[in-house]
């Protein structure tokens, strides 16, 4: 398969997790760490039921179920018990690796000669096209659903509790079930993006979710870029940006990949390009 | 506006050109092959070196064969792509290192053959089917955990007065999981008792140790694991400096302060697996290479720690520097 598509392909799987790190961060300035561990949730909770010969609507639906669990328990220790947002995640991250390593059973599940959500077409014969099939319809469904959940009154009121807590509150909402239901909404999609890299990569491994939140964050600041240069602001363009953001983060990866780079010098690189690539659009004011 | 499309425009045209000139430049007489590396770490950089060791000795240098090697630096989507890398290049074989990269190569291609090193039989590592086959494509060399016994009963022969062991396990390692199992039942054989301790990453290493010679043990038994080979230097420190010797099973870990060890050289290990490499691309045949068990194990000690702790080791052991 051709290496930059790849690259798009695991942007897309990314792009559930790169909404989550959205709602989390923009709606409620909460940069949530539960990601790390409801992210591997999803994977191991996929992994396990695929092993099992489950039903694909069903593991998925699971997937997301546990993810948003996961997320209320860190709404609840933040809201209920009063505990700051960054350390209610961290502790349900830490909670949750050993909850993973138990429904795991073992570090790393393989799926071998398993029915994943990318050969059950029987219309698309080619594997390469059906992944893709599979994974533009699953982000343009879940950017479409996610959208539409943002302007509904609800979503609508979730997204003034981020903005200004104290008016939305004085407006009769109960902001701490706002937050609770959103970082659950949050986390719910990010172990979605579980969900699909356990098949995109053939297995789970206990340390798959491992940095990811700062992947997700990296997706999220990129894709404002796009925003800053086309200037709209509607919720539909910047969760678009947000998708895309995610992909470009990919590729920028792919391209330091293949121009060979000593090893060592991989993430440095990495960093420079993000950084060139997050400022262009201030060179013009710079100037 | 116009400005950020210009340069957005030449990102994205430098982008592909660099790809482009990549394929332009390769020659076409030189064989490619593809390395991927999951870590830095100098214990698994010596099966690295004994695979590329195997190929010169075979023939296979710099005139004649293009290495692509990429380090994923530990960080699991950078080793899915650096893989798809891999794979998109015109490679003959993908040589792994160590279990995760087997993993992800087998789950990435069925085509291209993966030569391992530093991985576990392929059914240990759950990559067989429902009849117990292996991919048709995974070839290299395993290690299966029987010598991690004989590494466990050395303590006993040395030092026979040890009572108790201690030991620290990393519980999102499977190879660490398998090895702790086989060290609990080795001393539940011979009698010791052990005590055991969880670790998640190398800088908590200090403390869990400390906590382990707060226990009073006799030895320690370092066992084959990313965490214990990256924080070696501080586990052999804590327990120097509380006079308790360090066995292992890793040859590796002897030359960076342990006291003796029966185990798989990492470099032969490698070279085992270079060698097999060097047969396909030779032959460009798979026929008759199938996974193949570490050949070469053997007794190693530390001249320096055995002086430091008084102990004796007879001709069966090599001393390593």
């Amino acid at each position: 398969m051709n290496f930059y598509l790849s690259a798009i392909l695991l942007g897309l799987g990314f792009a559930s997790l790169a909404l989550g790190i959205f709602i989390s961060m923009r709606i409620f300035n909460i940069p949530d760490i539960t990601t790390d561990g409801s992210f591997t949730l999803g994977g191991a909770v996929t992994a396990v039921l695929l092993s099992d010969h489950t039903s694909l609507p069903l593991v998925l639906l699971v997937a997301f179920l546990c993810g948003a669990l996961a997320g209320s328990i860190t709404g609840i220790i933040h809201t209920k018990l009063k505990v700051n947002a960054l350390l209610a995640g961290i502790l349900v991250m830490t909670a949750l690796y050993s909850i993973n390593l138990s429904i795991m059973g073992r570090s790393n599940i393989p799926l071998i000669n398993i029915d994943t959500i990318f050969n059950r077409l029987p219309f698309i014969s080619d594997s390469i096209s059906q992944e893709i099939f599979i994974l533009l319809s699953f982000s343009l469904l879940l950017w479409l659903i996610v959208s539409w959940l943002l302007k509904t009154d609800f979503g609508l009121a979730m997204r003034a509790t981020g903005n200004n807590e104290n008016m939305i509150r004085a407006l009769g909402v109960n902001t701490d079930r706002m937050k609770i239901l959103g970082i659950a909404l949050a986390n719910g999609l990010i172990a979605m993006s579980g969900f699909l890299i356990t098949q995109i990569q053939g297995f789970a491994d206990i340390n798959m979710g491992i940095g990811i939140v700062i992947l997700g964050l990296g997706s999220v600041m990129i894709g404002e870029i796009f925003l800053k240069m086309i200037r709209v602001h509607k919720i539909g363009w910047h969760l678009l940006g947000v998708i895309a953001g995610s992909i470009v983060f990919r590729l920028i990866l792919a391209f330091a990949l293949s121009i060979g780079i000593d090893a060592l010098y991989l993430k440095l690189v990495v960093a420079v390009f993000v950084l060139i690539v997050v400022s262009i659009p201030n060179l013009k004011r710079a100037s | 506006m116009k400005r950020e499309i210009l340069l957005t425009l030449i990102f994205v045209a430098t982008l592909f050109s660099c790809n482009t000139s990549q394929t332009k430049n390769q020659e076409q007489t030189k064989i490619t092959i593809g390395f991927l590396d999951l870590l830095q770490d100098e214990t698994l950089a010596q099966a690295k070196k004994g695979f590329f060791n195997a190929l010169k000795d075979n023939g296979f240098d710099d005139k004649n064969l293009d290495i692509i090697y990429r380090n994923a630096q530990n960080d699991q989507p950078t080793l899915q792509q650096a893989c798809d890398y891999l794979v998109s290049q015109p490679v003959e074989l993908i040589a792994t290192n160590p279990t995760l990269s087997t993993i992800t190569a087998v789950q990435k291609t069925k085509k291209i053959p993966v030569f391992m090193m530093v991985s576990p039989r392929p059914d240990i590592a759950r990559l067989t089917d429902a009849n117990g086959k292996s991919p048709s494509n995974l070839f290299g060399v395993y290690e299966t955990l029987e010598y991690i016994d004989t590494s466990v009963m050395l303590i006993k022969t040395v030092l026979p007065s040890a009572k108790k062991i201690g030991t620290i396990f990393n519980q999102s390692e499977p190879q660490s999981m398998d090895a702790l199992k086989r060290i609990e039942s080795e001393c539940a054989k011979l009698g010791i008792e052990l005590e055991k301790l969880p670790v998640n990453s190398s800088n908590e290493t200090q403390l869990v140790v400390g906590a382990l010679l707060n226990k009073k043990i006799d030895a320690f038994f370092a066992l084959p694991d990313n965490v214990v080979f990256s924080s070696m230097e501080v586990i052999v420190k804590s327990c120097d400096a509380a006079h308790v010797p360090v066995f292992t099973s890793e040859e590796g870990l002897v030359k960076r302060g342990a006291v003796a060890a029966f185990g798989a050289d990492m470099y032969e290990w490698g070279y085992q697996s270079g060698v097999q490499a060097s047969q396909f691309l030779k032959t460009k045949l798979t026929t008759g290479l199938q996974p193949e068990i570490v050949k070469s194990r053997r007794r190693v000690f530390n001249e320096e720690k055995a002086k430091q702790y008084l102990l004796k080791f007879d001709s069966s052991f090599v001393p390593v520097k």
